[in-house]
């Protein structure tokens, strides 16, 4: 080797010298950087300690927005955490009921304490590990119970499922006295469930608590109303059915309901209701709604979108309902009149006068039909019931207007006849427009219906 | 000299070849990541009495955990479970003591527990129902160190039957199973039932299995099983209650369907209306829940019957089904017993015998009101 390939050889030498202690020293790093202040068991004990502590600070009392599975509607159940490791689950629904009489007709109000934790496993989990048979019920494998006989010929036998609900949470975060969590074992469709529990400040006995709730339930879907409408910013309304079962039967106004409808599971909140996931109707994402004063749903994720009955003069007018005025129900001149017919009655043949009414007649033979008020009048053990017909003007959405037709049925012009006044009762509808006012735009099963400009002279009606 | 440049260059290049590959391995460990954990039982927890109990009776004694609140994650979760009452978990635990631990302590001296007991048993509150086989399972053992407990939520303790059929008597199967996967009993055990295990169909057996020398049968299943369920009923059934079970074993069984079909119904006796020989006979069936005819211990159904009427009004006599299977199913159940029995001797130094009878006696006089005053006297 001569002097200038001996000086290239070293070159090179000194050269993969280098390089290769470089690797070499690189080699020995073998951990990413540690992005973390504190090793994860560190961090993970410290955020367990610290979601026990949110959890059991003022006053540990949170409403869990509880979804089993997809299939089912969701439910409210109200805790109480201690630091002692105890925990009271309060609820209110038909699953209660089975657990305490054995049938799920009805809903009723359970409470009992277990106990909670929260563990460590990927994460914090919020587990709630002794049995509560107010809660754990939808984590039980046992075959769901008929709710009827009816259903019993074609239950399915969910022996091993149950409802497959969670009692261990993944805790995600906290964030404005709400905690996320999510259901540490997913669906028979291999989902994992979202859920909300928010921190409760009022003070009142869980058993008012969730009375409450109840009363919330009812006062949104009320079966006699047989369809509400989610009203989207842009104009377009969507039919909801089935609000009652709180699996929402959902369709576009002018769309097909059979091609077309959708199923929505719910949850009714303390004060509103939540969608168990986001739905998007013609592009607006609604998932929460919040009870307002006038009954109605707003959305509080856009604040525009609404959810009510359909308008009052049609809910009014809509044929199949029918609307009982009780007499104390009356004001004005109508109740004036009521005085009047009241004495009448008696004098004419000591009869009574229970109620008035407004229904949709249908005429089989034609096809045809008519609204008619009509008066529920007992003599002995006999009730008879003169009607007068009307037909019933949609002057605005909140307001109608009636047209009496001359004669009545035979009842009605053998008693307008003896009884005068009630004709006149009837006649005066047909003399000005009356303004519609109901207990709730979502469910408007009482509606109030006053004269326009003299709103004292009014008759509510109940539907029935 | 060039030479020498040129070698010292390469021995260079290799010494710091090595050092560098070599400074990898000797990278020192530092201190745990783990941070101390404070064992201290606090004693305003609402679970303190039971942890204090568990903790003295079990951890420190057995080094055994004691879990009744439920870790899904310590649980198959392919099933649907869900935790045990604590309450339940309180009577299961001081009923775990007297009828199984303090046995052993006893019989077996106070380290064969500590030496060969399970290191975890879990609580579970419900039944693990597998829905695609309809069965269910009572109790697991696994790998020799956890054996899991079910349907604790439905236990009754005032009803000896369900706490032996669904605790007592999983509780020596499954630790019957921790002791011979820790020294394996006698390959002759095996011989005995050869050709008769079915793990597949022995959810559609009944009783009849008694008659080809099996005690239940999911001791039908396979070997392992049979082993552990002659120990465990031999241990926990009344005497009357093994009386009757080898009473069955010694009958004839008979079916009217192929002795293969999974909904097979046995029956040991039958009548024959009027007392007409030559009218069809009837089968009585036995443990089926629309049993007819209540069998007495040593088989005097006759007796039972006499004067007894059927729907129809005749009267009824019952003869027993000829024993025609060629296996003597009590002499198998007590063969399998006498090698369970001598093993316990040869393996482990324990009196079977001696174990059954001490079961036997605490089965008997149990008072739930005492036990439960070793947790709930803790303050």
């Amino acid at each position: 080797m001569n002097e200038d390939k001996m000086k290239k050889f070293l070159n090179i030498s000194l050269l993969t010298l280098t390089v290769l202690s470089t690797l070499s020293l690189a080699s020995c790093k073998n951990e990413v950087d540690n992005i973390f202040d504190e090793d994860a068991i560190i961090r993970l004990d410290k955020a367990k300690a610290e979601y026990m502590d949110i959890l059991t600070s003022n006053g540990g009392r949170w409403q869990l927005e509880y979804f089993a599975n997809e299939e089912e509607q969701g439910y409210i159940y109200l805790m109480t955490f201690a630091k002692d490791g105890s925990v009271k689950i309060s609820g209110h629904n038909k699953w209660i009921n089975q657990v305490l009489v054995g049938n799920s007709n009805t809903s009723a109000f359970g409470s009992e304490v277990s106990m909670w934790e929260v563990i460590a496993d990927n994460g914090p989990v919020l587990t709630f590990n002794t049995y509560n048979r107010f809660f754990h019920l939808f984590a039980d494998p046992y075959d769901i119970p008929s709710q009827s006989s009816a259903q019993a010929s074609t239950d399915v036998n969910e022996s091993g499922y149950g409802h497959a609900g969670n009692y261990e949470f993944d805790i995600m975060k906290y964030s404005g006295d709400t905690l996320y969590l999510t259901g540490k074992k997913p669906t028979q469709t291999e989902r994992y469930l979202n859920m909300i529990m928010t921190r409760v400040k009022s003070s009142a006995e869980d058993e008012v608590y969730m009375n409450e709730v109840v009363a919330m339930t009812d006062s949104f879907f009320n079966s006699k109303v047989n369809q509400v409408y989610i009203n989207l910013p842009n104009g377009v309304r969507w039919i909801v059915k089935n609000g009652a079962t709180s699996i929402l039967k959902m369709f576009r106004e002018d769309a097909d309901e059979i091609s077309t409808s959708e199923t929505h599971n719910i949850i009714i909140t303390h004060d509103g209701l939540s969608f168990m996931d986001p739905v998007t109707l013609d592009g607006y994402v609604i998932k929460n709604f919040i009870r307002q004063p006038d009954g109605s749903l707003l959305c509080r994720d856009d604040n525009q979108t609404t959810m009510t009955a359909d308008v009052l003069s049609n809910i009014f007018s809509n044929k199949s309902f029918i609307w009982k005025g009780e007499l104390n129900n009356m004001g004005g001149v109508f109740a004036d009149m009521l005085n009047t017919i009241t004495a009448e009655l008696k004098a004419y043949n000591k009869s009574t006068l229970n109620f008035a009414q407004i229904a949709y007649e249908s005429n089989e033979n034609d096809n045809t039909g008519s609204f008619i008020v009509s008066f529920n009048i007992k003599k002995g053990s006999v009730k008879y019931n003169p009607g007068y017909y009307v037909t019933i003007e949609k002057v605005n959405d909140n307001q109608v207007r009636f047209t009496v037709a001359p004669q009545g049925n035979s009842y009605g012009e053998l008693y307008a006849k003896n009884c005068p006044t009630i004709r006149q009762f009837v006649d005066t509808f047909a003399a000005t427009a009356y303004d519609l006012k109901a207990n709730s735009l979502l469910a408007p099963v009482r509606m109030t219906m006053s004269q326009s400009g003299s709103a004292g002279n009014y008759i509510i009606w109940d539907l029935q | 000299m060039k030479k020498i440049q040129y070698y010292i260059s390469a021995l260079l290049l290799v010494a710091v070849a090595a050092l560098s590959l070599s400074s990898c391995s000797k990278e020192k460990l530092g201190p745990t990541i783990f941070p101390d954990v404070d064992e201290t039982l606090d004693p305003n927890s609402y679970s303190y009495q039971l942890d204090k109990f568990l903790k003295e009776n079990y951890l420190d004694k057995y080094n055994l955990t004691f879990l009744y609140k439920m870790p899904d994650i310590s649980t198959n979760m392919n099933y649907n479970l869900v935790p045990a009452k604590y309450e339940n978990a309180v009577d299961l635990a001081v009923l775990c003591k007297f009828l199984w631990f303090d046995v052993y302590d006893k019989i077996a001296g106070p380290d064969f527990l500590k030496l060969y007991g399970p290191r975890i048993l879990l609580m579970v509150g419900s039944p693990a129902l597998n829905p695609s086989s309809g069965s269910e399972t009572v109790g697991l053992a696994e790998g020799g160190v956890k054996i899991t407990l079910f349907k604790l939520n439905s236990m009754n303790v005032n009803s000896f039957e369900m706490m032996n059929d669904l605790y007592f008597h999983t509780m020596h199967h499954e630790f019957a199973h921790i002791l011979h996967q820790t020294k394996t009993y006698p390959p002759e055990f095996n011989t005995i039932s050869v050709g008769k295990y079915d793990a597949t169909n022995w959810t559609g057996r009944g009783w009849e299995v008694t008659s080809v020398g099996f005690l239940t049968p999911y001791a039908s299943s396979e070997y392992r099983e049979d082993f552990a369920e002659t120990i465990a009923c031999f241990i926990t059934y009344t005497q009357e209650d093994w009386d009757f079970y080898l009473s069955l074993a010694a009958r004839g069984w008979e079916t009217d369907a192929a002795e293969d079909a999974t909904d097979a119904v046995y029956y040991s006796f039958y009548y024959y209306p009027n007392n007409d020989s030559e009218q069809e006979k009837k089968p009585v069936y036995l443990a089926d829940e629309k049993n007819i005819a209540k069998v007495t211990v040593d088989g005097t159904v006759h007796t039972y019957w006499k004067n007894e009427r059927d729907k129809d009004g005749n009267r009824i006599e019952v003869y027993a089904v000829e024993d025609k299977d060629g296996i003597e199913g009590d002499k198998a159940i007590l063969q399998k017993v006498d090698i369970a029995r001598q093993w316990f001797r040869d393996a482990w130094g324990v009196d079977l015998d001696a174990l059954r009878q001490e079961v036997q006696d605490r089965q008997k006089e149990y008072n739930m009101d005492v036990l439960r005053k070793w947790v709930y006297d803790i303050h």
